[in-house]
């Protein structure tokens, strides 16, 4: 996991500032640090405006980071573009092509990359007509269609911004099954943003938790819910010395969510956190300490 | 070949899901020795789980001697769970009047589960064959 | 422009994108195309019968001599310059069609809707991406602009002393599309509609932009012009007028010292004026006809100077925004 060489990707106290620099700068995303091993599939989670979509925007060098550096498949983003497939929040396509020309596009676009079988395999499974435009075409059909483009040139790191939201539950289901296919059978890195985190449950094996433009948890997903426990006991019952992300008392109840840092007090009923209770649990409190490299590095300075 | 259903709400883990329907499968002959299990790529077309989930249900049933990977051809079936009661057998007509019986005793389908599970666990203790894997 | 994205050809075969930019921007193609070949056969139709028939009604008018009842072919007179201002208009206009275009439809519309993204994601480079953009439609901008200007010129040359009101070198509208300064001025409305574009990343908002830019560089180039190559100074004595036949750049009197000062206001008693400020005769300032090629070869190449600027301009703003291969070396190692 240290090596380079194994990772697809991985950001070093990344930060982008957006408006300009006379006005009130803004962060979209601010001192920004994690490791993605290749062959994963991650989520990348987080509320609205959390700077997901400006973190895979950076991946894929769309954009350029204010401080910091992005690296991609261990070279720098523009180093790596015809190896990283981007799929952006809103699908953009040219509406007035037809499907067939839009993965003919794509053929011209990634010459010696191209697998023309894999585009056309995605867009007859949803049952496309290849002569149908763009622009008359279904969001959930888009999707397909944008995937088809991204994975057809056979990337070794797909980008997903929001890849299901507007989908119907059905194309939704059918979509992550071509993105699993692809993963398994091309080891191809999944990286994905949403805010609905049961959407990305079981499909994904590692988290990115963003809030408010900083890496709140960075690790596989078995991983951090297996370092959480949640607990219920007597209202007066200590957690400490343990890292409590959230507790709540309810009368003489208390329920909490917890990093424990040794063994728990036998009082304490204990379970394992849903991937989703963890992820709400740190999105409710925003002051809960992460679990990410650079915290670590700047709680040892 | 077996058709894995996946469901998300129930708690158990993905991939013990997995190795429990193998098992439930090869117990029900719906797989017999030498036959392929579906490839991680057909699981997770169908299933939209992690590739990796799959792969680690298979190494899991491959560490119990169940299945082996022959590589680059797939996955398939070492040996059957022989001791699958058919629908048909003693056993299974015992347990059938036993049921009958607990419900004219007045106990719902919990009650009846909670006594099955307890009775379970009492005898097949040391035999809880996923107990050691996490 | 090619120069800039060259090292990325060198590593991988190179993306077909001019075949895409034509499919995409078919309809635009067509229009620009269409409007090349009914204004060049307007001005053919011009150059040749609608000229010759004016002519004729010119001679028939001037042989009218003080006859009270004459006949003279006023509609062919009338035909010619109906024709004439329209097509010269239209010429004129041309640039700034090609700006609102490329602002709208080249960059601003791709950078709002995010198919410029779709672009930089699958094989090809922004820069790239831009020279594209830019090399294609300048060659065709170029080549239409060029033979309407040069169809221009000999259809006003066919005219020139044989139709009394044709319209002079240096009339404002037929000077701009009589050279290639209007080349020079719709290539320049094509880099300045592309960077409005990428600056302002909203179709409509980088039409009106680029419009706007193109209304203030007329005006800047209108300014200019008389200045763009050394005139030619005449001088008489006081009793001689300030009329000139070409194009104006200054006049005024001329001391006996030979100062030239300007002209002071007179109100009807000028020679006092005249005696007190030691004016002894006046000058003009002008080009006469043959400055037109110099003007308009200088008056095209700042355009193009300007245009290339620009091109600069936008690719280092495309190449800071986006991720750009600066650690290629880096890599290969």
């Amino acid at each position: 996991m240290t090596d380079t060489a194994g990772l697809a990707l991985e950001a070093t106290a990344v930060g982008r500032r957006f408006g300009a620099r006379w006005k009130a700068p803004a962060w979209a995303l601010r001192d920004c640090t994690f490791k993605l091993a290749a062959g994963r599939v991650c989520a990348v989670v987080g509320p609205n405006g959390a700077g997901k979509s400006t973190l895979l925007a950076l991946a894929a060098g769309l954009l350029v980071p204010t401080e910091g550096t992005v690296t991609v498949l261990g070279t720098d983003p523009a180093s790596a573009r015809t190896r990283v497939g981007y799929v952006a929040q809103d699908k953009p396509l040219y509406p007035q092509l037809t499907v067939a020309e839009t993965l003919r596009m794509g053929a011209d676009l990634n010459p010696g990359r191209w697998d023309a079988a894999t585009g056309e395999r995605i867009v007859a499974d949803g049952g496309l007509d290849p002569a149908a435009r763009v622009r008359s075409l279904s969001g959930g059909q888009r999707t397909r269609v944008a995937l088809a483009l991204a994975l057809a040139k056979r990337p070794e790191l797909l980008l997903l911004d929001e890849p299901m939201a507007d989908l119907d539950p059905l194309a939704r289901h059918e979509l992550m099954g071509v993105l699993m296919a692809q993963a398994a059978q091309h080891g191809t890195t999944i990286v994905m943003s949403s805010h609905v985190v049961a959407e990305l449950e079981g499909s994904c094996d590692h988290l990115l938790l963003i809030g408010g433009g900083r890496v709140r948890l960075s690790g596989e997903i078995d991983d951090l819910l297996a370092a959480h426990v949640r607990v219920s006991g007597l209202a007066e019952t200590s957690l400490d010395p343990h890292t409590v992300v959230e507790a709540r008392t309810t009368g003489r109840q208390l329920t909490a969510l917890v990093r424990p840092s040794g063994p728990l007090p036998e009082s304490l009923r204990t379970s394992t956190p849903s991937l989703e209770e963890l992820v709400l649990s740190y999105l409710r409190n925003p002051q809960a300490p992460g679990t990410t490299p650079a915290e670590h590095e700047k709680a040892a300075i | 070949m077996v058709e894995y259903r996946i469901d998300r709400r129930s708690g158990v883990a993905t991939y013990v899901q997995i190795v429990q329907q193998t098992k439930q499968a090869l117990r029900l002959g719906l797989l017999e020795p030498g036959d392929k299990l579906p490839t991680a790529r057909e699981v997770v077309e169908a299933t939209a789980i992690n590739p990796n989930t799959v792969l680690k249900a298979y190494r899991e049933l491959e560490r119990e001697g169940l299945v082996e990977a022959r590589r680059g051809l797939g996955t398939f079936v070492r040996r059957s769970l022989g001791t699958a009661t058919p629908a048909e057998s003693p056993l299974h007509g015992e347990l059938d009047a036993w049921a009958s019986k607990a419900r004219e005793a007045g106990l719902d389908r919990e009650d009846v589960a909670a006594l099955f599970t307890a009775v379970l666990e009492k005898h097949f203790t040391d035999k809880h064959s996923l107990g050691d894997v996490s | 422009m090619t120069a800039l994205a060259a090292p990325a050809a060198l590593r991988a075969p190179s993306p077909r994108l001019s075949r895409w930019l034509l499919r995409l921007h078919r309809p635009a193609l067509y229009v620009f195309t269409g409007l090349v070949l009914v204004l060049a056969a307007a001005l053919l139709w011009l150059w040749g019968p609608l000229t010759d028939a004016a002519a004729e009604g010119w001679r028939q008018w001037n042989a009218c001599g003080d006859h009270p009842r004459c006949s003279y072919d006023q509609d062919a007179i009338l035909r010619y310059k109906k024709v004439y201002d329209v097509t010269t208009l239209a010429m004129f206009l041309l640039p700034f069609l090609v700006a609102a275009w490329a602002g709208g439809a080249l960059t601003g519309g791709e950078l709002e809707n995010g198919t410029a993204e779709l672009t930089w994601t699958q094989g090809v480079t922004p820069a790239r991406w831009l020279a594209a953009k830019l090399a294609l439609p300048a060659a065709l901008v170029a080549v239409g602009t060029g033979l309407l200007v040069l169809l221009h010129h000999l259809m006003w040359s066919a005219g020139e002393g044989r139709i009394d009101t044709s319209k002079s070198w240096y009339d404002t509208l037929t000077f701009a599309v009589n050279g290639p300064g209007l080349v020079g001025l719709a290539l320049a409305g094509l880099v300045v509609g592309a960077l409005a574009g990428l600056v302002v990343r909203r179709a409509l908002a980088a039409l009106g932009v680029a419009l706007a830019a193109m209304a203030a560089l007329w005006f800047a180039t209108l300014s200019a012009l008389p200045y763009l190559w050394p005139a030619v100074t005449t001088t008489g004595d006081l009793d001689s007028g300030f009329a000139v036949d070409g194009l104006h750049v200054d006049y005024g009197l001329v001391t006996s010292t030979g100062r030239h000062i300007p002209v002071p206001v007179c109100n009807g008693r000028c020679e006092d004026v005249y005696t007190k400020l030691d004016a002894v005769g006046i000058y003009n300032d002008y080009h006469p006809r043959s400055h037109f090629w110099p003007l308009h070869l200088m008056e095209a190449g700042l355009l193009l100077a300007l245009a290339a600027l620009l091109t600069l301009l936008a690719f280092r703003l495309l190449t800071r925004r986006t991720a750009t291969a600066r650690h290629r070396e880096e890599a290969a190692v």
